[in-house]
């Protein structure tokens, strides 16, 4: 990537944020803050139990692992993930289920067992990490 | 209808991925609701939590080695590449030259310093917020302030050395400041982050001794540089691992009695501490069709510990253990490496790694509830 | 003929094209460095172009003294 070249006549120095208004660069910080929300969009020919959704800036990451979660979801006939074009950041995920539950469900569904996977990973790894670093502390005192 | 229970043979077979001679086999993983008739493999978090393990190797400072058991390999390598590209560090973005006399071009220097791994203050860090360029879409950028830009300055001039030897040739001793390095690189801290970054936890680069570039008299480089937060999938410098990956652990089972001179040979196609040498017992000869029989007293192949093994296939290449040795990995026994560039802890990384995973999640279920609507 | 003949553009036309064109209006004195000697030569318009210390007749400018922004990518 080329650098970008700005030739300028005045330096450009770093505002100092004690200089200006703390107060209005509170509220601009916390607007700054809230995380955009990107939108799933459906794409077009989906039912109640057959849809195809479509994920704004996620790749492999996240498909390959909602996809395994989706899949152990008993009620869902089908489900896979593709990326469309290597150079764009799209992800389309299909799920298909039985009448039972719909895709959107499932998709939540999804969402929420990959969440508790995340929370038990964490408590594990923090207490094996802990309990680890203690007898190491043992042998390293003894 | 009663579940199925697979027998445990059958359980060990879907466990390993085998590995043969020139091919891979049993690759993809079958563990999910509808494969195996009458077997349920719904997803259940009593279940994971049950059977999930970690297990700590090595746990220094900015290099972890643990293992993760009971985990899919969609989910590890979520884990891999996010610690790898969507974990935020800082590093320096914006350079702005003042004067740069130095043979080394404006651009190529300014690659090389955003290239250098810094250090500081994680609280500092962890406080310190997003800062956003000015694109064609959003022409106003952020603001550039104390919560989310550091400033550092590089301010340096080479000279000759008056009281160098007339007969020297060293460029260090016949000039001063010859060569530029990391540790010149000055930290000036503004407003709020005078108070997370001072002392040892000021932002200063990890390695002081990288060379930036080399000068000579009459030469200098003048100019401040401003660091920002970022993740490795915009651009490698803000990546804040030097590596991470992960390997399955390996697994060796000696299917026929592999003895005496062969067993030696066997040892010698793995790695060191692998397969030991151990003498045939009574008991072992006492089996019935375990081969064994009429050996008493002959060195056996053993295998000590599978996880040194670095899955060469060594051992495949030779007739006299055709048949005799079966090799493959355990599909979720994950051996985690993650080594940090000094800007966090090794440990911390794989947690942060996490929970990003969390709040990705998070974010698009959010977004979901937008769709119900 | 004489009236194709080239005509230099006048300065009313070229100083409204560029508004601060390279050669418009030069500074009293502009630093240049000597090919050979490296020594600081000061010129002024319409001076030689000559090292004032040895003579050289080829002459480098300056960096320029302006920021320049980079990207550190």
């Amino acid at each position: 990537m080329p650098a970008s070249v700005h030739s300028q006549d005045q330096d450009q120095s770093m505002m100092d944020a004690t200089a200006a208004a703390p107060q209005e660069q509170e509220q601009q910080v916390e607007q700054e803050d809230v995380v955009e929300e990107k939108r799933i969009t459906v794409l077009p020919g989906a039912t109640e139990t057959a849809a195809s959704f479509q994920f704004e800036g996620e790749g492999h990451t996240l498909g390959n692992a909602l996809r395994y979660a989706i899949m152990k979801n008993p009620q869902v006939e089908f489900c896979g993930y593709t990326i469309p074009h290597p150079s764009e950041t799209k992800m389309n995920l299909r799920i298909q289920t039985y009448d039972t539950t719909n895709a959107v469900e499932a998709l939540e569904k999804g969402l929420d067992s990959l969440m508790g996977l995340c929370d038990v990973v964490t408590d594990k790894f923090t207490a094996s990490r802990d309990a680890f670093n203690a007898s190491e502390a043992d042998k390293m005192s003894s | 209808m009663a579940p199925l229970v697979p027998s445990q043979a059958e359980l060990d077979r879907r466990r390993l991925i085998d590995i043969n001679l020139e091919t891979v086999s049993n690759i993809p993983s079958t563990d999910f609701p509808g494969h195996w008739p009458g077997e349920s493999h719904e997803w259940n978090l009593e279940k994971f939590r049950n059977e999930f393990n970690v297990e700590f190797h090595r746990n220094e400072r900015f290099e972890s080695s643990f293992s993760l058991v009971g985990l899919d390999a969609s989910i590890a390598n979520a884990f891999r590449r996010i610690v790898m590209a969507e974990v935020p560090s800082v590093a320096i973005e914006f350079v702005f030259v003042h004067n740069n006399t130095s043979v080394i071009q404006d651009e190529v220097l300014a690659q090389r310093l955003g290239l250098i791994p810094l250090k500081g203050s994680v609280d500092g860090i962890n406080w310190m917020r997003w800062f956003k360029k000015a694109t064609e879409d959003e022409p106003e950028g952020s603001e550039p302030a104390d919560y989310n830009t550091i400033v550092l300055r590089l301010d340096i001039e080479c000279t000759k050395n008056p009281n160098a030897d007339p007969t020297e040739t060293d460029p260090r001793k016949l000039y001063k400041n010859a060569h530029v390095y990391a540790r010149d690189i000055t930290f000036h801290p503004v407003g709020r982050q005078e108070q997370f970054f001072t002392g040892e936890d000021a932002i200063q680069p990890v390695n002081p001794d990288i060379l930036i570039a080399k000068l000579r008299p009459g030469q200098k480089i003048d100019l401040e540089m401003h660091c920002i937060k970022g993740i490795g999938a915009d651009h490698a410098k803000f990546s804040p691992v030097a590596t991470a990956t992960y390997r399955l652990l390996p697994d060796i089972q000696i299917l026929r009695p592999i003895l005496g001179e062969d067993a030696k040979k066997f040892a010698k196609c793995f790695p060191k501490g692998v397969i030991g040498l151990e003498s045939v017992s009574q008991e072992d000869a006492a089996k019935q069709g375990s081969g064994y029989e009429g050996h008493e007293g002959e060195t056996k192949a053993v295998v000590r510990d599978a996880f040194n093994d670095t899955v060469s296939r060594e051992c495949l290449r030779h007739e006299e253990f055709q048949g005799k040795v079966k090799l493959g990995r355990v599909r979720d026994h994950f051996i985690f490496n993650i080594e940090s560039t000094g800007q966090f802890e090794s440990d911390v990384l794989f947690l942060e790694s996490v929970k990003v995973l969390k709040l990705k999640c998070a974010r698009w279920k959010r977004g979901l509830a937008d769709l119900m609507r | 003929m004489s009236r194709e003949a080239y005509q230099v553009p006048s300065s009313l036309g070229g100083q409204t094209a560029f508004d601060s064109g390279a050669s418009s209006l030069d500074g009293p004195m502009v630093a240049y460095l000597c090919g050979e000697c490296n020594a600081r030569v000061s010129l002024k318009r319409g001076d030689q172009i000559r090292c004032k210390e040895c003579g050289h007749r080829v002459l480098y400018k300056e960096r320029t003294k302006r920021m320049v922004q980079f990207e550190a990518r």
